[in-house]
């Protein structure tokens, strides 16, 4: 029974690290145009951009897949998106605007006489972005994106509202054959996952010790 | 003709007038000491000297050349702006080092940039200048440092030079020993004296009475963001002729 179990337990898998790499790898550079958008000097864009990472932020992550999926379809007629890829833009839009605020709170924190100093020297906006603020931007803001990748990991369980099968779906399915103990072992994929990426991340952040 | 001459120079925060008809001007290798108060505006006029901030009004021209005009906005573009802003250098009060780079590679990071973008200096000549820059401060051991593993006054330092790499015309510093504790000011002081001596074109901006007055060609003292004196050290800080000037320097006396 282990090995069937396992086989259809990484079956899940394979969905549920698709849908966690390709949402980190679309949210986290969307993340960064939000987060800029909502340090817009120019006001209506910030207040737009606030009050849309307001929303997305501040509904549940479940209804925005249902609304994304079914949404096209019912209200306009349109055919619907294929469930995989429904389910992948809601978690890219969702993720990019926690990420945003990430990014604010990082962009934010570097003194004004970073900048400063970068523009005596007569470095270009970008220059300074690029050259001086990034590094430190990410240092501060690696332990907080550690604490969302895990949520991220957790979260693609919310796929199954459309019929995505993932790692829990498939450890669900052994229920109504009478077995809890498959239940158990789904959750030992979750702690292998997020257990990799604690190291990953301490090791990202003992990387960037070597300044202050 | 004089290297820098600032014109009628006004600048408000909102409703607050922080600088009111500040003129003045200096000659090619001299070094102007600004005292004052704290809120008397003289950071403020370092920080439009150096772009950092707009004037309401007035001109600013280097070399006889405006290089602002708030009456001219084709002197205000943001492109020639970088540009300008190459004619000063300026070291801050908190020295805003690069903190991911070591003690040279925040002296040579802006060169490289420009060297780039411009072409001509190599990467190798760039590294040299910045190494006798740093030996120059008294810092050849410290190249490879970073800034938290450096003293204050070893962190003003390495900011001095990097300042100098881009050889701006007039040097400004802005309460350069502010941010340090008193066993760590005289090395700064020095460095600034031996760049006085070579003649380096320096604005400095300190609380420090004795250096201004020893290390300074001519000194402005300011209050309430206007220039209620300026003159040889021996006038303005010996002799004071306004009453506020004397009031000020007396509370430095009785320190």
């Amino acid at each position: 029974m282990l090995i069937p179990v396992t086989l259809s337990l990484l079956e899940g898998m394979g969905t549920t690290l698709k849908l966690f790499f390709l949402t980190l790898l679309f949210a986290l550079p969307l993340g960064l145009v939000i987060s800029f958008g909502s340090m817009s000097r120019f006001a209506p864009l910030r207040w737009l951009i606030q009050t849309v990472v307001w929303i997305i932020r501040g509904s549940p992550l479940m209804i925005q897949i249902l609304i994304i999926f079914y949404g096209p379809g019912l209200l306009f007629g349109l055919p619907l998106l294929p469930r995989f890829t429904a389910a992948l833009v809601a978690f890219v839009v969702n993720y990019a605007c926690y990420f945003s605020e990430i990014y604010r709170g990082g962009i934010q924190s570097v003194p004004r006489g970073q900048y400063e100093a970068g523009q005596v020297l007569g470095m270009t906006k970008p220059q300074i972005f690029f050259k001086v603020t990034l590094l430190q931007v990410i240092k501060r803001i690696v332990p907080p994106m550690g604490n969302e990748f895990i949520t991220l990991v957790k979260d693609t369980s919310l796929v199954r509202v459309i019929s995505v099968y993932e790692l829990i779906w498939m450890g669900e399915s052994y229920i109504k054959k009478g077995l809890i103990w498959p239940l158990f072992y789904t959750a030992v994929f979750y702690l292998i996952l997020s257990g990799i990426l604690t190291i990953l991340l301490n090791q990202m952040e003992k990387k960037l010790d070597y300044f202050q | 003709m004089s290297i820098l001459e600032v014109n009628h120079i006004e600048k408000h925060f909102g409703a607050t007038r922080v600088l009111t008809d500040i003129s003045f001007s200096l000659e090619q290798g001299q070094a102007l000491s600004i005292i004052g108060s704290s809120g008397s505006g003289k950071t403020t006029l370092l920080r439009c000297l150096n772009f950092l901030e707009r004037p309401d009004h007035g001109s600013i021209a280097v070399k006889g050349n405006v290089i602002f005009d708030a009456n001219d906005p084709k002197t205000q573009l943001e492109s020639e702006i970088r540009k300008k802003r190459l004619h000063f250098g300026l070291v801050f009060q908190n020295f805003n080092l690069f903190p991911q780079y070591t003690a040279l590679q925040n002296v040579t990071l802006a060169r490289e940039l420009l060297a780039k973008e411009r072409g001509g200096e190599s990467k190798e000549s760039i590294q040299q200048a910045g190494e006798e820059l740093l030996a120059r401060m008294g810092l050849a051991d410290r190249v490879g440092h970073f800034p938290h593993q450096l003293s204050g006054g070893q962190q003003q330092r390495v900011a001095i030079a990097r300042a100098l790499a881009l050889h701006p015309d007039i040097l400004c510093f802005d309460e350069p020993t502010s941010a340090l504790d008193p066993e760590l000011t005289g090395e700064v002081l020095r460095v600034i004296r031996s760049l006085a001596e070579q003649k380096t074109t320096m604005i400095i901006v300190t609380h420090e009475m004795a250096f201004a007055r020893d290390v300074a060609d001519q000194v402005i003292f300011m209050d309430s963001g206007v220039i209620v004196e300026q003159g040889a050290p021996g006038d303005v800080i010996d002799h004071p002729k306004e009453e506020r000037t004397k009031q000020f320097l007396s509370r430095y006396a009785n320190d």
